[in-house]
């Protein structure tokens, strides 16, 4: 059995993870070759919530796929879908089916979907929804009620670094950190040095802190530049330095980032994600010589 | 205050089609500052109605009221009094929804139908501009939250901070509204009272939002509710 993202948090190397998508549809045969790419090199692979709102299949079955395949799957839940009973029903079925990491998300808001007109729920917020996750860990719901099995979970939170101003930004992740988390995964930095006041606070709370690292691509510029990647912040040089480039430029301008930042030790791992492109994973991980 | 937008004219126009005699009827409070259903716009409205319908062919009577509030009882018995209601075959209400019900309550042998959109509660920013400030959800947090609604103000309704889209201080959703979050960070940090806000504000309270809902003044438990009120 390939070893738990917890131990992997605690065995002071480099951390690597990887985001893969769900399958729109339940033909999963796409998925299949990229986690049996990755899942041997990679500590976990993170699998995407209805990711910028659009409709796919709940993450709790991509992650069985994953664990079935022999990886270590991390299951993104984000509070834009689902109300507290919600959350906590697919909270317990994932923790049935072996899911031992979940990420608590906000969740993009569905106006950047496929289904703009759906409810946006938020019932719970992101820090309502860890402190839900760590009641269920304790062996109740949130509303106090006995479980009968308390489930384990890895909690996972997510900061954004790049936020513009970054002190209210600061300030939640205070809230996720004290609500009892045990990894960040941030969203994709291109200026690493922005890490420091989250790898500070996280440290003192015995947090590891993963900086998410994104493919970008010269066909999705309009939109990097346009806000439609809510959360994704591109400086004007690194659009510049892809503009009419091919795919082999993103993988370089990545792979270098990564390596930057496990050179400069600015945190403790990186978070791959290619939106649309995730076979290319693999090829940034060995790009980056990590 | 509730801040309503009249309906596409061809809207209102299908709706009361067919019918001969029309009463317009506009309400004197929030849709009367909000300039959606006033006096003018009750005559702005009569008066497309009677040119339109007429050159389909339609021989029509339209006729125009206003009542001080539509929300209360006493105003629309007030305007039973002094026309008689029963002789239209359609009243066109210029209210906001809850005027528009009431109406349809006291008046149950008339077809009321509505003119206005409500779309939320607000305030006056300037003139002609309104901005949405309470979702009216029973649970008030801004006590806690520096004065600014979380609920409201943040397209996700989030009360422990930001999400991580913001942009530039603005909303992910829309990039025109500020992010509720920074005003609230900004307008403590400006007060030097962060602390105020550090807290973890719990899960909202649904169950104080159930509806149809409602609300009695303490002073009149005894005798509209059904758990206290003497036999």
């Amino acid at each position: 059995m390939k070893r738990s993202f917890k131990e992997a948090l605690t065995s002071g190397k480099f951390l690597v993870t990887a985001e893969v998508a769900s399958p729109k549809g339940i033909d999963a045969d796409s998925l299949g070759p990229i986690v049996g790419n990755l899942k041997d090199t990679v500590d976990a692979i993170g699998v995407g919530d209805n990711p910028r709102g659009v409709m796919s299949m709940s993450p709790w079955a991509a992650c069985h796929l994953i664990s079935e395949s022999g990886g270590e799957p991390i299951m993104h839940l984000t509070c834009r879908d689902r109300n507290r009973m919600a959350l906590q029903s697919d909270l317990l079925a994932a923790a049935f089916l072996g899911i031992r990491n979940v990420l608590c998300v906000t969740g993009d808001h569905v106006r950047f979907g496929d289904h703009i007109d759906a409810m946006p729920v938020y019932d719970l917020d992101s820090v309502q929804l860890i402190e839900t996750v760590r009641s269920l860990t304790g062996g109740r719901d949130m509303t106090g009620h006995e479980l009968a099995g308390a489930p384990e979970f890895c909690v996972g939170a997510v900061a954004n670094p790049e936020s513009d101003p970054v002190g209210p930004q600061l300030f939640k992740f205070k809230k996720k950190l004290a609500s009892g988390i045990d990894f960040v995964l941030t969203h994709p930095v291109f200026n690493p040095d922005n890490l420091a006041p989250f790898v500070s606070e996280a440290k003192e709370k015995g947090v590891k802190v993963i900086a998410g690292v994104s493919l970008l691509v010269a066909e999705e510029i309009p939109g990097y530049k346009d806000g439609s990647h809510p959360g994704l912040f591109v400086p004007d040089e690194v659009l510049a330095d892809i503009e009419g480039a091919g795919i082999e430029k993103g993988i370089e301008i990545a792979a270098r980032l990564i390596g930057t930042i496990k050179d400069k030790g600015l945190c403790d791992g990186v978070h791959i994600s290619a939106p649309g492109h995730e076979e290319k994973i693999i090829d940034i991980i060995k790009s980056s010589g990590i | 205050m509730i801040v309503g937008t009249r309906k596409p004219f061809a809207e209102i126009r299908d709706l009361v089609s067919g019918h001969r005699k029309i009463l317009v009827v506009g309400c004197g409070t929030c849709v009367a500052v909000c300039l959606a259903g006033g006096e003018k716009e009750v005559a702005i409205l009569a008066s497309q109605l009677r040119i339109a319908l007429r050159l389909v062919g339609q021989d029509v009577q339209v006729d125009e009221a206003m009542a001080e509030r539509q929300c209360d009882t006493e105003f629309l018995v007030d305007l039973g009094s002094k026309k008689d209601l029963g002789d239209y075959d359609i009243v066109v209400s210029m209210a906001c929804g809850a005027g528009v019900q009431l109406f349809s309550d006291v008046y149950d042998q008339n077809l009321v139908v509505p003119a206005l959109n409500t779309v939320f509660i607000g305030v006056a920013e300037g003139p002609g501009v309104w901005t949405e400030k309470c979702r009216s959800c029973g649970d008030c947090v801004l006590g806690e939250t520096g004065g600014i609604c979380p609920v409201t103000m943040c397209a996700k309704g989030l009360l422990n901070g930001p999400c991580g889209g913001a942009r530039h201080g603005k909303c992910e959703v829309n990039p025109e509204l500020d992010c509720a979050w920074v005003k609230i960070y900004d307008r403590m940090s400006a007060r030097d009272n962060l602390k105020s806000i550090e807290k973890t504000l719990p899960p909202r309270k649904n169950s104080r939002q159930t509806h149809p809902s409602v609300s009695i003044h303490e002073a009149y438990k005894r005798r509209f509710d059904k758990d206290e009120k003497i036999v």
